[in-house]
């Protein structure tokens, strides 16, 4: 269900989310993401004392904000947010100079020295034939609530309309107007993604379940490099 | 064979290579990465993956190859330009209907097949990662032939002609020595399990040894007790207010995950249901439900126990199911439960839990009757008493008459018996098979092979090796034994390496396992995106269904999917052999099968099916209820009911069989089991026991686990576990898989590493020890096996459970499997043929868990030290059973 000027929004439910990386995998099937880096990722976290112990999931991806900082950091003006409420990046116009991957609180942007930056965008080629995004159409939770937000019948203004005032967004103190609402999740979780740099492949190693950082030790990050 | 596709075999010029360039026809090539270029005749080692030369610590990123004409930016999937194949998953055992995206014949994307009734758009991560098998750098293209001892690794590419023939002269000496019992196959997972029978029953053998032991016989056994319906549940989550989950995993593990997960996701979220677990180790099931308690291990049977007393105590009972339907009344029950003494109290005590949270959730159960279901897998099946556990949980649903009933613990037509009523086999028919197998058919199991042939898998190699049986063909199918049996390295390597257990090994396989290593022969199979089959499981939805396994694209080089194979060996055979498989190919055997769909489908039932992917069965309604069947009047024709049983009966030509029972004066379907009724106790199992000496009376008592009796106090439970993006032994391959799960440290509790002074990180040697065990005669003197393996200290499990992941610690299947980063060592392998598979730049510069760059690495298998211990009666693996001594190194 679209409307003529669609409105592309998603909320996360996150109480639903089963931690099973379907997303995960669709998102790097569908847009052919190397290895090491991600546009979607589901932390987890574990935490509690045996025997009461708890898992979350928190799914993440680019919060298409509306008052995205990548935008306004970008020195080439590459990346632009059209009236749909998709961040995009223009290929033509990236220099790939990372400083997108400094701005971002979320982890969701990075360029290497090889390429262009690297981000969700909704999978818009998806969109563009009538599809849903990869994540959304595979998750088997409906954690996904995707939609036209100018259409009252869309998925995600249904869900909106019954729980929005359940929702909020991830790291609200960054003060970027993100797009993307969360119903459910862990709040201490959010430290869990990385301010100023993508997403680390680390941070799905199991030694970091139990830890809210998302530092980790400079041997241990990856580096990206041109190939020779 | 295939010459267009010979033709298409283009090499790079030597001369770029001077090492190779002179001599290149008898220089022995080396490794994965020189399989795609191979040459007829030439030859090939095949050794761990050592040939793939380390690079750098740094990645590279995104790939020139991807990008768009000017450079910039990848290019994306145009969606005007796919086609859509319907097709269904096997990328493990839940067989998801899917939908692929074929552009320019390649296979850029999965999707859920929408008409699927279990997963419907859905797909889990593994089914997403399917189109990257289809890019595999490392998959077997052609047939080899080893020209060096077995498990050296060198390797001659043979013509198909030669394999098929060399297979069918084999084939027809074992045939006409009067063995056809030593020709077996052994398959991992097939799901062309009616094909194969075909293709032995029609050489006269019964060998075709499986899995399902090491998987879910306990299971599927205790259901047939219960049930005689079938082997699994289906749940009707959706529906249901209050689950009792006992050790299943269905968040993460096959078989079934995901379509139970989604429906009780549904069921909580949407429907208010509570769902509580058992489990040893904070699965991803256990730290998402709203109560996780970690019983000791083996106690499963004897919490279900203590809450059946519970229940029966406190009157939650619904007596009029217990009265009418089951086979033991409420006071008949109530009152076993009084003498064996199996309260809350008592189970308390073994399980390790409270009195008071089992009475608590037993009650709360209850009182959701009958919208409740109480359900196992593998947490309480997979103990050498969890044929018991099993039939205990099941007797909650009939307790609380939950069986069958709107949201509560129902089940449907069995699958194979669905598949065969919707597509009956066609063409002549090979008569039942005359020869014995004691490997097929131990007789020391007597219920392994009485519902369906679940056979007793793990001691495969034991009775190889002990004499119990041989093998002149043994022909592997998709079976990673060697690291995903249990002694796998050591028992499953020694007996594959032995040419007089096992006097030829084929192999058939999509890449360079473990177990091709130890072949004679080595065939490439068609994957699961280029092959047909039919497939159908449980429906969640109670109706009957099947589905069809296409072609999506053909396969590369000159893989031949293993039932063409079979069809064509079977002609080189001989007339007597072929005339049971009178099919052009297997694609025509589909077709044929197919017609039989032409009337329900009003068209032609082949091409609804390649079109739908499925056909779901909409003439009756849900299978609720399916014992309160009214029997038909043809269903009634010669038949006589049994004054004191009420039960009725068809005259056969040897015996009487149930058919159903009369109730209220009508006559109804019941459950087929002997007394048609809902089986707590079964005299069939009681004398079945009695045959072997072990002493079960046909209730689901409690028996004590003798592994888990002789444990010291040093000792510890070592369990194992499967990860959400992982299968046993099939996926370690698969970059996107194995870039999120590469690495399986041992789980152990915070307090119990803090007395060992063990710390995450920390190398840890654990030791595994043998227990005697009823029908298997194993010497229990010394260790089974020792392994050194990081720690990693965690909350999320039992303090006396130490857990490792079984997916792992792969020594082939290429780099992602083995973490070796790097191309292919050039002085060892001319290019790789681009036309024919593409090198990918991922493997080659971006796998980032390479212990050589600080990764780390690929894991380990814990399958190699983890005792064969087969439950008594039904043979099924008591993998949660293993005892360890561990000590900090």
């Amino acid at each position: 269900m679209t409307s003529a000027s669609p409105q592309w929004k998603l909320a996360v439910d996150v109480e639903r989310c089963i931690g099973c990386h379907a997303c995960s995998v669709a998102c790097k099937v569908e847009n052919n993401v190397p290895l090491g880096r991600f546009r979607t990722k589901v932390y987890y976290w574990e935490h509690g004392k045996f025997p009461k112990v708890t898992r979350n999931f928190l799914p993440t991806l680019c919060m298409q904000c509306e008052d995205a900082p990548c935008l306004k950091a970008c020195p080439t003006k590459a990346i632009i947010r059209k009236s749909d409420g998709i961040v995009r990046v223009d290929p033509d116009l990236c220099d790939h100079e990372n400083k997108c991957s400094d701005a971002c609180p979320y982890g969701a942007i990075g360029c290497d020295e090889n390429d262009i930056a690297d981000k969700c965008d909704f999978c818009s080629h998806r969109l563009e034939a009538g599809m849903d995004p990869a994540c959304v159409e595979t998750c088997p939770a409906d954690v996904f609530h995707f939609g036209d937000a100018n259409e009252p019948a869309s998925k995600y203004s249904m869900f909106m309309k019954r729980f929005g005032s359940e929702t909020k967004v991830l790291k609200p103190e960054e003060k970027t107007k993100p797009s993307v609402a969360y119903r459910g999740h862990t709040v201490e979780m959010e430290k869990k993604i990385p301010k100023g740099r993508v997403h680390d492949p680390y941070s799905y190693e199991i030694e970091t379940w139990a830890q809210l950082e998302a530092e980790f030790p400079r041997g241990k990050r990856v580096r990206w490099l041109k190939p020779v | 064979m295939q010459p267009e596709v010979m033709g298409r075999v283009e090499r790079r010029p030597a001369a770029a290579d001077p090492q190779t360039s002179e001599t290149r026809r008898s220089l022995i090539k080396r490794g994965l990465a020189a399989l795609p270029s191979l040459a007829l005749g030439e030859t090939i080692l095949l050794s761990p993956d050592d040939s793939f030369a380390a690079s750098s610590g740094q990645l590279y990123g995104q790939r020139k190859a991807q990008r768009r004409p000017n450079g910039k930016g990848r290019l994306k999937n145009d969606y005007s330009k796919a086609k859509l194949v319907r097709s269904v998953c096997l990328n493990c055992s839940t067989v998801c209907g899917i939908e692929a995206y074929v552009i320019n014949d390649k296979v850029v994307k999965v999707g859920g097949n929408p008409d699927d009734p279990n997963n419907g758009l859905t797909l889990c991560a593994k089914g997403q990662s399917g189109p990257t098998i289809e890019g595999y750098p490392e998959r077997l293209l052609y047939p080899l032939k080893r020209v060096g001892a077995r498990g050296s690794g060198q390797w001659q590419r043979v013509s198909w002609d030669e394999a098929y023939t060399q297979i069918a002269k084999r084939i027809r000496t074992a045939i006409d020595m009067g063995k056809p019992e030593e020709v077996a196959i052994h398959i991992g997972r097939s799901r062309i399990g009616t094909e194969m029978n075909r293709f032995l029953s029609a050489i006269g053998s019964p060998s075709l040894f499986n899995h399902r032991a090491l998987c879910s016989s306990n299971k599927r056994a205790s259901n047939y007790v219960c049930l005689g319906e079938t082997d699994w549940e289906s749940v009707d989550a959706e529906r249901c207010k209050y689950f009792l989950n006992f050790g299943s995993n269905f968040y993460e593990a096959h078989q079934g995950a995901i379509h139970v997960a989604r429906r009780i996701v549904k069921g909580r979220y949407d429907n208010g249901a509570k769902l509580v677990t058992f489990d040893v180790r904070l699965s991803n099931t256990a730290g998402r439900s709203d109560e996780w308690l970690a019983p000791n291990p083996g106690s499963e049977g004897a919490i279900a126990l203590g809450m059946a007393h519970a229940i029966m105590d406190a009157g939650q009972y619904d007596r009029e199911f217990l009265e009418k339907w089951c086979n033991v009344g409420p006071e008949q029950l109530h009152r076993w439960l009084k003498d064996r003494g199996y309260t809350p109290q008592w189970a308390a005590t073994l399980s390790g839990l409270e009195a008071a949270d089992i009475r608590r959730l037993a009650l709360e159960f209850a009182a959701q009757r009958p919208r409740c279901a109480a359900f196992t897998n593998r947490g309480s099946g997979a103990h050498y008493n969890g044929f018991n556990n099993d039939r205990a949980v099941i007797m909650l649903n009939a307790i609380t008459g939950s069986i069958g009933v709107e949201g509560g613990y129902c089940y449907g037509t069995e699958p194979g018996v669905a598949m065969g009523r919707l597509l009956p086999d066609v063409g002549l028919r090979p008569p039942p098979v005359k020869a014995k197998s004691a490997i097929e058919n131990p007789p020391e199991w007597p219920l392994a092979n009485r519902w369906q042939r679940m056979k007793v898998g793990q001691i495969v190699y034991e009775y190889l090796k002990q004499g119990r049986g041989k093998c002149q063909v043994y022909m592997s199918y998709t079976l990673a034994a060697p690291t995903t049996w249990p002694e796998g390295r050591s028992l499953a390597v020694d007996v594959l390496k032995n040419e007089k257990l096992i006097e030829f090994h084929v192999c058939s396989d999509i890449v360079y396992s473990e177990t091709a290593h130890y072949a004679d022969l080595i065939i490439p199979d068609a994957s699961y995106f280029e092959r047909w089959g039919f497939d159908n499981r449980n429906n969640l939805e109670l109706r009957d269904y099947v589905s069809l396994r296409q072609p999506i694209v053909a396969p590369p080089g000159e893989c031949i999917s293993f039932v063409d194979s079979m069809i064509e060996i079977a002609k080189r055979v001989g007339p007597d052999v072929s005339k049971y498989l009178p099919f052009k190919n297997h694609e025509d055997w589909v077709r044929q099968r197919s017609k039989a769909l032409d009337p329900l489908v009003g068209g032609d039932g082949f091409e609804h099916l390649k079109s739908k992917g499925v056909f779901v069965d909409m003439r009756k309604g849900k299978s609720y209820r399916m014992f309160d069947r009214d029997l038909s009047a043809n269903e009634l024709k010669d038949t006589r009911v049994d004054p004191l049983t009420n039960i009725i009966y068809r005259k056969t030509a040897s015996a009487e069989a149930g058919v159903g029972i009369m109730m209220d004066g009508k006559a109804k379907h019941g459950f087929p089991t002997p007394s048609r009724k809902f089986s707590v106790s079964s005299d069939e199992v009681a004398q079945a026991a009695k045959e072997v000496n072990w002493p079960d009376v046909g209730w689901p008592d409690y028996i004590p686990v003798p592994s888990i009796q002789m444990m010291k106090p040093h000792h510890l439970h070592l369990v194992s576990f499967k990860w959400n993006v992982h299968t046993q032994g099939r996926t370690a391959q698969q970059k996107y898989l194995t870039e999120i799960v590469h690495h399986n440290p041992l789980w152990i509790n915070t307090d119990t590493a803090a007395r060992y002074g063990i710390r995450s990180g920390d190398l840890v040697e654990i030791t595994t020890w043998r227990a005697p065990a009823h029908a298997l005669k194993m010497p229990t003197e010394g260790a089974v096996g020792s392994a050194v393996v990081p720690a990693f200290v965690t909350e999320g499990i039992h303090p006396r459970v130490i857990a490792m992941s079984n997916s792992l610690g792969q020594q082939y299947h290429g780099r992602a499997a083995t973490a070796k980063r790097g191309t292919a060592d050039p002085s060892a392998s001319p290019a790789f043929d681009r036309q024919l598979i593409e090198e990918d730049a991922d493997l080659a510069e971006d796998l980032w868990w390479d212990p050589r760059r600080g990764g780390t690495g690929a894991g380990y298998n814990i399958n190699a030290i983890l005792p064969i211990y087969p439950t008594p009666l039904v043979g099924m693996q008591g993998w949660y059973d293993a005892i360890c001594s561990i000590r900090k190194v």
